[in-house]
């Protein structure tokens, strides 16, 4: 009899009766199977459901370092019908407030250093360490609570930056996760042979490709030690040796990998499948990946968390250094649409806003019907029936060969190794900081990082600020550099004078 | 074990401009203190494999914290020796 997929967790139920003990996850420590993978997050599920309130209303925030652990807690929530919402195990104590605030989350899974320092913080909710909540396996209520679950129901929220300085979280639901993994599974060769490395952190959603490719296909993930990705040369030599066929990364990997000659100094007949996502593609390090490795698979993929990914363009041709990379056409069941301002649709070459129609990855954001009434609408094209559309703010534009161009944003938000972040919150919170009289923040995008600008009359070392900023923002938006001074240059008009900043610190200097 | 702290120090204060800071110290978390940014970490393992000639390898990195002039020094110390 076939497994009825309602819920992301059967793609789990379906490994673990067809791979059996092949490994599934593999970290630093320790590697599971498709089989322990299931018996742990039945466990962990058994203990969830027989301490707290369960099902899609309820979610629960996964506090633990990148791990196997983490991939055991994510599955366990699934069995129980709630969501999982993951967070960076580094999470500043004002955003893991705002966050457990705004989700009221049945409980949160941490360790026992997290819970430590969970504990400090006002968060009015169940703190339990994973370990703690695995006893025995209560099949009877896991199947029960598998059941009850209805793939429209959420499977896991993930939290990017708000322009209000509001972390918005996006809801993903089963269905979505389970569409996501099928389209992987008929656009890329992939299958249970492969070595997947994970990149990104989890509560970072182009995580999810490598999660649910592996339960989807048998592919192994092997979770890369966070460290190894500040030294290009060490991430491939380990690459190399550990025989990773299939990688997707953030742009800033792949250009650090290009630009350092780490792929000069190894050898990797095994890397097949070249994925990235998250941030432009520049052609010129692109072109150096495909010299060394001309024989690969390279896929430029694009998506919102809102959406995850729902375009892709696979490299079949030549670019220059200086071209623009596609970002491609729609996935399988997905629909693309270019609106202009006055929401028709754009013709060839005409820019236009992205916007994006699809059966059922998002759910818009926990708890926030105002934002999400902004930007997931009904289609305006269509007037015959319900039918949301997300608006992306992407600007785009179709080429002549059917491909979509990336051009840019509406709005000020930039995207920093994947990471999308308003420059306005960075300013807010380091307004708060002691010292500062005002604060500005500038991208520099030759150097892919934030400068801040402090106006303050103290003698505090620049670092300091940067230090602070930790207990406010999350680690992506802490900038680079800090540079402060007694007194911003300002503009006729009386405002911070931004492009003399840009013109004295940001480019004179490069 | 001590001249090579010493070198490694020199280097990094020199670097990264840190001056004579009062917080910098060899048991200091090089990058969760600000003193370097993460594209510093290269430059700092280029710097010792280049002036020692020996090879830090993945294997390294990812078994030995490798954040402090101490704990660099270390690792430095058991490849020469």
């Amino acid at each position: 009899m076939d497994l009825f997929m309602n819920s992301a967790v059967c793609l789990l139920e379906r490994a673990a009766e067809k791979f059996c003990n092949k490994t599934a996850f593999e970290d630093m420590d320790s590697k599971l199977s498709f089989t322990e993978l299931r018996a742990r997050s039945r466990a962990l599920a058994s203990g969830i459901l027989s301490r707290v309130k369960t099902g899609r209303e309820y979610p629960i925030i996964i506090h633990l370092p990148k791990s196997v652990d983490s991939i055991v807690a994510f599955m366990g929530v699934l069995y129980t019908g709630s969501p999982y919402a993951p967070v960076e195990y580094t999470i500043a104590p004002v955003r893991m407030e705002t966050i457990t605030a705004n989700l009221k989350p049945s409980m949160i899974i941490t360790d026992a250093e997290g819970k430590e320092s969970l504990s400090k913080l006002a968060l009015d909710t169940e703190i339990a360490v994973l370990e703690e909540l695995t006893g025995g396996s209560d099949d009877a209520a896991v199947n029960d609570a598998l059941y009850k679950v209805c793939d429209l129901d959420g499977a896991y929220i993930m939290h990017t930056s708000g322009s209000t300085g509001v972390p918005k979280g996006v809801t993903i639901s089963n269905r979505g996760v389970i569409d996501y993994a099928s389209w992987i599974k008929a656009a890329f060769d992939i299958n249970e042979n492969d070595i997947i490395g994970l990149n990104s952190p989890f509560h970072f959603d182009n995580s999810i490709f490598d999660v649910y490719t592996t339960l989807y296909t048998g592919a192994k993930t092997l979770i890369i030690p966070e460290k190894l990705f500040m030294y290009p040369d060490k991430l491939m030599e380990y690459v190399a040796e550990k025989e990773v066929s299939v990688i997707f990364w953030v742009p800033t990997v792949m250009i650090s990998v290009a630009n350092s000659g780490a792929l000069d100094a190894v050898e990797l007949p095994k890397l097949k499948n070249i994925l990235f996502a998250g941030e432009v593609m520049p052609c010129k390090q692109l072109n150096i990946w495909r010299k060394k490795l001309p024989d690969s698979a390279y896929t430029n993929l694009y998506g919102p968390t809102e959406t995850n990914v729902c375009t892709y363009y696979k490299v079949d041709r030549e670019f220059s250094d200086s071209d623009s990379l596609p970002i491609g056409k729609a996935c399988e069941n997905m629909r693309v649409l270019i609106l202009n301002e006055d929401n028709k649709r754009c013709g060839i070459g005409e820019p236009g806003e992205l916007c994006i129609s699809t059966s059922g990855r998002s759910l818009e954001y926990w708890n926030a019907p105002d934002i999400s009434s902004r930007v997931f609408v009904q289609n305006p094209l269509n007037t015959k029936y319900h039918d949301k559309i997300y608006r992306t703010g992407d600007l785009v534009y179709e080429a002549e060969d059917g491909n979509i161009m990336f051009m840019g944003r509406r709005d000020n938000q930039i995207k920093l190794r994947g990471n999308r972040i308003e420059l306005g919150d960075l300013e807010n919170a380091a307004a708060q900081l002691d010292g500062v009289l005002s604060a500005c923040a500038l991208f520099d995008k030759v150097r892919q990082e934030i400068v801040l600008f402090v106006e303050t009359d103290k003698e505090i070392a620049p670092r300091k600020y940067r230090m602070s900023l930790w207990d406010f923002v999350p680690g992506y938006m802490v900038p680079a550099r800090v540079v402060t001074m007694a007194k911003f240059p300002h503009t006729a008009s009386g405002k911070i004078d931004r492009v003399g900043l840009r013109k004295a610190y940001i480019e004179g200097d490069s | 074990m001590e001249d090579i702290k010493n070198t490694l120090r020199a280097f990094i204060i020199d670097k990264f401009e840190i001056g004579d800071d009062p917080d910098f110290a060899d048991d200091v978390h090089l990058f969760n203190e600000g003193f370097v940014d993460s594209f510093g970490a290269v430059e700092i393992i280029h710097f010792v494999e280049e002036h020692y000639g020996i090879k830090i390898t993945q294997r390294d990195i990812t078994l030995y914290p490798m954040n402090t002039v101490d704990e660099i020094s270390e690792v430095v110390y058991e490849k020469i020796s």
